[in-house]
């Protein structure tokens, strides 16, 4: 089988296009970015695909991060279900998020799963294809050898504030380092994610008012 | 056996030797340990002794799919098997009966069986019968000479039977119906004419049993029993393809089925698979059946045969499938496929999807089912309120450490799982009344304020403060003052 890579020159920055088949991986830069990862990845689920969304995670990634809610996940989904598979552990999350790739009736499945090891994303990677589905590894920290075709990594940052009000936290930002990608460019982007269609977009860091916010330091 | 009881300790269940010395069921314990000083008396347990019979009643399933409990109990407990049009596959009534008998024998219950048309006569003629156990036509004269005790009155009405000189059940038929009606009635108004209607089969008596009887089961005895999970696993694909055979030829599907293995011992054991829609794909039943765990029945001495039962079937049509929506049919297919496996390796409470609940709490306001579950009707009013809602909630919310510049207003700076944040954003307060008419663990449920707060990362809180400064608490010293907490992170 020879991997689909995208063309070099992408009109589109990588972090604009949508989730293709295959298996990407973002890695929160801070413990607490999980919410904004979450948000990243299913911001750029692809919209004409009617699938539902599958998150497989462990009971500890529960009591850690809490559970996916409401209208918050309901908008971000497009109105997909969430189905939400609980494994006992890491073992058994990745069992269900490799199945639920494989199965082909999800469009994309994400995984909080750590320890997958370069054999184990491979089999990830096999069973997207298999079920021509989009499958994220939500890591928190950073893996050693991959076979994702993407790796992020992803930071909250402080917002410009609300239009109507300053002190309000205005709309999400987030920076996204691409660190390692198949025949792409790493870089590292501004974004926001548009209220309206709930789209990530370029954050215009000239606009607001000038003190822009500065993204924190990715080094870890 | 000793119960304790409002008389004090009495006797509940004796071994043929003690009766045999004069004891009876019912006496108290003093009078036996007076009558017989060194009696080895145990405690009784009525729970377990109840939890045995279902067992047994499980395991009686072998016979006919319909098994009741015999609720009488009293020392006289037993099953109620229907066995309408089963008889001859085991070589008749005779042949049943003694099977019957032998097999509970060879597993530690000393049993009797009777056949009769109705379940009365039955019970009747398997505990007081001598001659004939298995009635048809001539119920009427089998019953005559056995004593009224057979027909299930309570003690009162014995007594009172015994008064009038009535020791037969023979001697009730030529009684005048109404007088006996009138006279004789026991606690729970069941009455001796309505119970020897029922022996007679005047009067129709309903039976529940232990198992809804499934309406397709396939079913295989072997003469070697299997002791190991391998041997089960073997059999299985047989009885499954002969199942969904007879599902096919009905055009159903199954939804929950359960394999039954009966052990020689007198014991059973089961496992069940589920379904979200109906199939009679034997391959795909025994992945399921692989996946939930075939090891979880224990062989024990051996398992003599093995049952596989449709415990939900429904109709299964060919789905009509248009022209362009196969590969949307094909995708749900998919998805079914996916969670019944999820569901039986991971246990159906760990693949849940959300459904929307009528509240304005947020921990309620969406509740995660299992995804084999029903999906509950939607709730009344507004789903969404405009309002912002974390994208992940803590359940239940945790204890944070907060500073405010004012008391009612947003915090300054918090503490939330040992590190300390700065705000630097705030939005609120958005004002959620509890809901005073639900209990709160026995506390009073007290408003909530939420805030919307960015800390100096850029990190995102949903934080509350429970209670109102003045209404809610005026400083007294035995007050709860208001406290913060942690709800959930937005992205």
């Amino acid at each position: 089988m020879t991997p689909s890579i995208e063309p070099l020159s992408s009109p589109v920055p990588p972090p604009l296009t949508d989730l293709s088949t295959g298996l990407e991986e973002t890695c929160v830069a801070g413990p607490r970015d999980m919410a904004t990862t979450l948000a990243f990845a299913l911001a750029r689920a692809r919209q004409e695909d009617r699938r539902g969304v599958g998150l497989a995670v462990t009971r500890a990634w529960l009591k850690e991060h809490g559970r996916p809610y409401g209208p918050g996940r309901r908008s971000l989904c497009g109105g997909r279900d969430l189905i939400l598979m609980i494994g006992r552990t890491q073992a058994e999350a990745l069992w269900a998020m490799e199945q639920a790739l494989r199965s082909g009736g999800l469009a994309l499945v994400l995984g909080a799963v750590d320890g997958a090891d370069l054999t184990q994303t491979r089999r990830l990677e096999f069973a997207a294809r298999d079920g021509g589905s989009a499958g994220v590894l939500l890591r928190t920290r950073t893996g050693d050898l991959s076979a994702a075709r993407r790796r992020w990594r992803v930071a909250s940052v402080a917002s410009e504030g609300d239009a109507d009000d300053v002190r309000a936290p205005g709309p999400l930002r987030l920076s996204a380092e691409l660190t390692r990608s198949r025949g792409e460019r790493p870089g590292l982007w501004m974004l926001e994610v548009d209220d309206e269609t709930h789209r990530l977009r370029l954050a215009d860091r000239l606009a607001g008012h000038g003190h822009g916010p500065v993204g924190r330091s990715h080094a870890a | 056996m000793i119960l304790k009881t409002a008389r004090g300790a009495i006797l509940h269940a004796l071994n043929p030797a003690a009766r045999g010395l004069g004891l009876s069921r019912g006496q108290t314990q003093a009078d036996a340990l007076a009558m017989i000083p060194n009696l080895d008396c145990r405690p009784a347990d009525p729970e377990a002794d109840a939890r045995a019979l279902e067992a047994l009643a499980v395991w009686a399933e072998r016979w006919s799919p319909s098994v009741s409990l015999d609720p009488s109990g009293g020392g006289l407990e037993g099953l109620f098997l229907d066995v309408t049009g089963a008889a001859h596959l085991f070589g008749g009534e005779a042949a049943l009966i003694a099977q019957i008998e032998r097999r509970l024998a060879g597993a530690g219950a000393r049993a009797r069986a009777a056949i009769a048309p109705t379940p009365g006569a039955a019970w009747a003629l398997a505990r007081w019968g001598t001659t004939g156990r298995i009635a048809g036509e001539d119920v009427r004269a089998l019953l005559a000479p056995l004593a009224v005790e057979a027909l299930r009155i309570d003690a009162a009405t014995l007594r009172q039977a015994r008064r009038f000189g009535l020791k037969t059940i023979g001697d009730l038929y030529p009684m005048p119906r109404a007088g006996l009606a009138r006279r004789f009635r026991d606690a729970d108004g069941a009455g001796l004419v309505r119970r020897l209607d029922q022996a007679l089969g005047l009067t129709a008596e309903a039976l529940i049993p232990v198992r809804a009887p499934a309406k397709y089961r396939g079913w295989e005895a072997y003469a070697e029993p299997l002791t190991d999970t391998a041997g089960i696993e073997a059999r299985l694909p047989g009885l499954a393809e002969a199942l969904s055979r007879s599902l096919e030829r009905d055009g159903q599907g199954a939804r929950i089925l359960t394999l039954t293995a009966f052990r020689v011992d007198g014991r059973a054991g089961e496992v069940s698979v589920r379904m979200g829609r109906a199939s009679r794909e034997s391959s795909v039943w025994m992945r399921l059946f692989r996946e939930t765990g075939i090891d979880r029945i224990d062989p024990g001495f051996g398992i003599d045969a093995l049952m596989l039962s449709a415990e939900v079937a429904e109709p299964l049509s060919a789905h009509q499938v248009e022209m362009g929506q196969e590969a949307a049919a094909l995708q749900a297919e998919g998805l079914a496929a996916l969670i019944d496996r999820l569901s039986a390796r991971l246990g159906e409470d760990a693949v849940r999807v959300a459904s929307p609940a009528g509240s304005w709490l947020p921990e309620r306001a969406e509740r995660w089912r299992p995804a084999l579950a029903k999906a509950p009707p939607p709730p009344e009013g507004p789903l969404d309120h405009g309002r912002a809602r974390p994208l992940m909630l803590l359940d239940p919310p945790e204890p944070v450490e907060a500073i405010a510049e004012l008391p009612d207003g947003a915090p300054a700076r918090f503490t939330w799982r040992r590190v300390t944040r700065r705000v630097s954003r705030a939005d609120g307060p958005e004002r959620l009344s509890p809901e005073w008419w639900r209990p709160a663990g026995g506390r009073a449920a007290r408003t909530r304020d939420y805030y919307r707060i960015e800390d100096d990362q850029g990190l995102r809180y949903w934080l509350f403060r429970e209670g109102l400064y003045g209404p809610e608490y005026t400083g007294a010293p035995d007050e709860r003052a208001p406290s913060w907490w942690m709800h959930g992170m937005f992205p």
